[in-house]
């Protein structure tokens, strides 16, 4: 490499290096003039963004950007993006919005803001059909599988005093010893639930006690009012009129609860 | 480089590493004993039993060498619970490590055994000794008098590959790491704590093999000496 090429890649770099502090006036006119939305959307988390078996983008978080795109009246751009790297893609203006599970934190509220909540994204404690559960208590001297340093881990470390936790290193090592019949009793995200049931046909998942609730919404770069408004408009049309609701059944077989999610975001 | 080192997590979490530590020396003693029985028979087998038998540990040992422990252990423990033989992931760990030591185990000894002349077997059949006799004193004994520094080591090395248990939720000394680290965010010394524990039980385990060997081994001879 000639030392003018190296200074010149250095140089490059360094600007992508800057954050987004590029003098946007106002993101949702740049949408309208550039006739497309970039939206970030991890499509390796199914059923909420994935690939489909014609390698399209598929799954609830797609459908929705696709409706949303379909609203503004510009076409849509899918910016694949991973679980961390979701609220780096805003910074740096690389995509106009985030549909990607993320939910509402108040850590990532520092940095980013979000939309109404236009899905719940509970964490469940589930068990066998034949195994019935309705609180912690219910759980002492029974083994309950889970992901090690989840915050299903932490919680029923600290909740469920008399079960028995299995730890397991990830999801499917988690399914697997479901699947298998090694443990009757697991607790994870509900959206995992169709998925872990699906394996073995034999042993059904049913969710029985809900731990936290965390809420899905729409990531924005901060200091966006019109698109920001747009945003929160378009998610109260469409949980009222069912057409997000239809979405998020037609993916992870469940109703959302409109009503909750139109109270947790006013 | 300014890495703040925090061992504080110690203070509080030591009786996890201590439950880990003991569970690790409890499955590996006891899959040593089982593999180390295993081995032996098959062993003894493989060099004096008919051609069937012999294909038979042959299979076994080569099947085993050749897959890698993970596998195994996964197929104990979910391949045996899915056709309805549910054992404990512990169970499940003993005997994935029992299975897999006493396949080393059986070419270790043969190797062992097949350094003793059958001359030697002549022998004691002229002093009267029964089968069994000749085989404990003339043929175990010395073969794995030859042998004992390669089986020691393999015994340590199961000892260290126990710490792959925690995938099937063991809770051994590893998987006190991975809890620890998950909990408290360090990882890098999380892991040199449990780094110097296995270095302690290494020494410990090395020791104690040692120590059998001055019982079982009376005389002492230098290896490679004539039997």
């Amino acid at each position: 490499m000639t030392k003018l090429l190296r200074r010149r890649v250095l140089a490059g770099l360094a600007l992508a290096l800057v954050p987004g502090v590029s003098a946007h006036a106002d993101t949702l006119d740049d949408i309208k003039k550039a006739g497309k939305v970039r939206i970030a959307i991890d499509t390796a988390i199914p059923p909420f963004g994935m690939t489909d078996d014609k390698m399209q983008a598929a799954g609830s978080d797609v459908d929705t950007a696709q409706l949303l795109a379909k609203d503004l009246g510009v076409k849509l751009e899918i910016v694949t993006t991973t679980g961390p790297t979701r609220i780096p893609m805003l910074q740096t203006d690389k995509a106009d919005l985030v549909i990607s599970t993320l939910s509402i934190t108040p850590d990532r509220a520092k940095v980013i803001d979000f939309s109404l909540p236009y899905a719940d994204h509970p964490s469940v404690v589930a068990s066998l059909t034949s195994v019935p559960l309705s609180s912690y208590a219910d759980l002492a001297g029974k083994k309950v599988a889970v992901v090690r340093g989840t915050t299903q881990d932490t919680d029923l470390t600290r909740e469920a005093k008399g079960a028995q936790l299995v730890r397991y290193e990830d999801d499917s090592t988690m399914a697997l010893a479901f699947a298998s019949g090694q443990v009757d009793i697991l607790a994870t995200a509900r959206s995992l639930l169709p998925a872990i049931s699906k394996k073995n046909p034999a042993r059904k998942l049913q969710s029985r006690i809900t731990m936290q609730t965390f809420y899905l919404a729409i990531g924005m770069r901060k200091n966006e009012p019109k698109l920001k408004d747009w945003v929160n408009g378009w998610v109260r049309t469409n949980l009222q009129n069912g057409q997000l609701g239809a979405i998020y059944k037609k993916h992870h077989g469940i109703d959302i609860p409109v009503d909750q999610l139109l109270k947790a975001g006013s | 480089m300014s890495y703040q080192f925090d061992f504080s997590f110690l203070a509080e979490r030591w009786p996890d590493f201590v439950a880990g530590a003991w569970l690790t020396i409890q499955l590996t003693v006891l899959s040593i004993g089982l593999g180390f029985l295993v081995g032996t028979v098959c062993a003894l087998v493989r060099v004096y039993g008919g051609a069937a038998p012999r294909r038979l540990v042959g299979f076994y040992v080569e099947m085993i060498r050749n897959t890698p422990l993970l596998v195994q252990i996964f197929i104990v423990y979910f391949g045996l619970s899915s056709i309805g033989l549910k054992l404990s992931a512990e169970t499940a760990a003993v005997i994935a490590l029992a299975v897999n030591m006493g396949a080393y185990t059986t070419e270790i000894m043969r190797a062992g055994i097949q350094s003793i002349q059958r001359t030697q077997l002549e022998a004691a059949d002229c002093l009267g000794l029964t089968r069994l006799q000749a085989i404990v004193h003339v043929v175990l004994l010395p073969a794995m008098e030859r042998v004992y520094p390669a089986l020691s080591s393999q015994f340590v090395l199961l000892m260290l590959a126990s710490s792959i248990t925690s995938q099937i939720s063991a809770e051994e000394l590893t998987a006190v790491a991975n809890n620890v680290q998950s909990d408290t965010y360090r990882s890098f010394e999380v892991y040199i704590v449990v780094a110097v524990v296995y270095l302690g039980l290494s020494v410990l385990y090395r020791f104690g093999f040692w120590a059998i060997g001055l019982v079982l081994f009376a005389r002492k001879r230098r290896l490679g000496t004539a039997l």
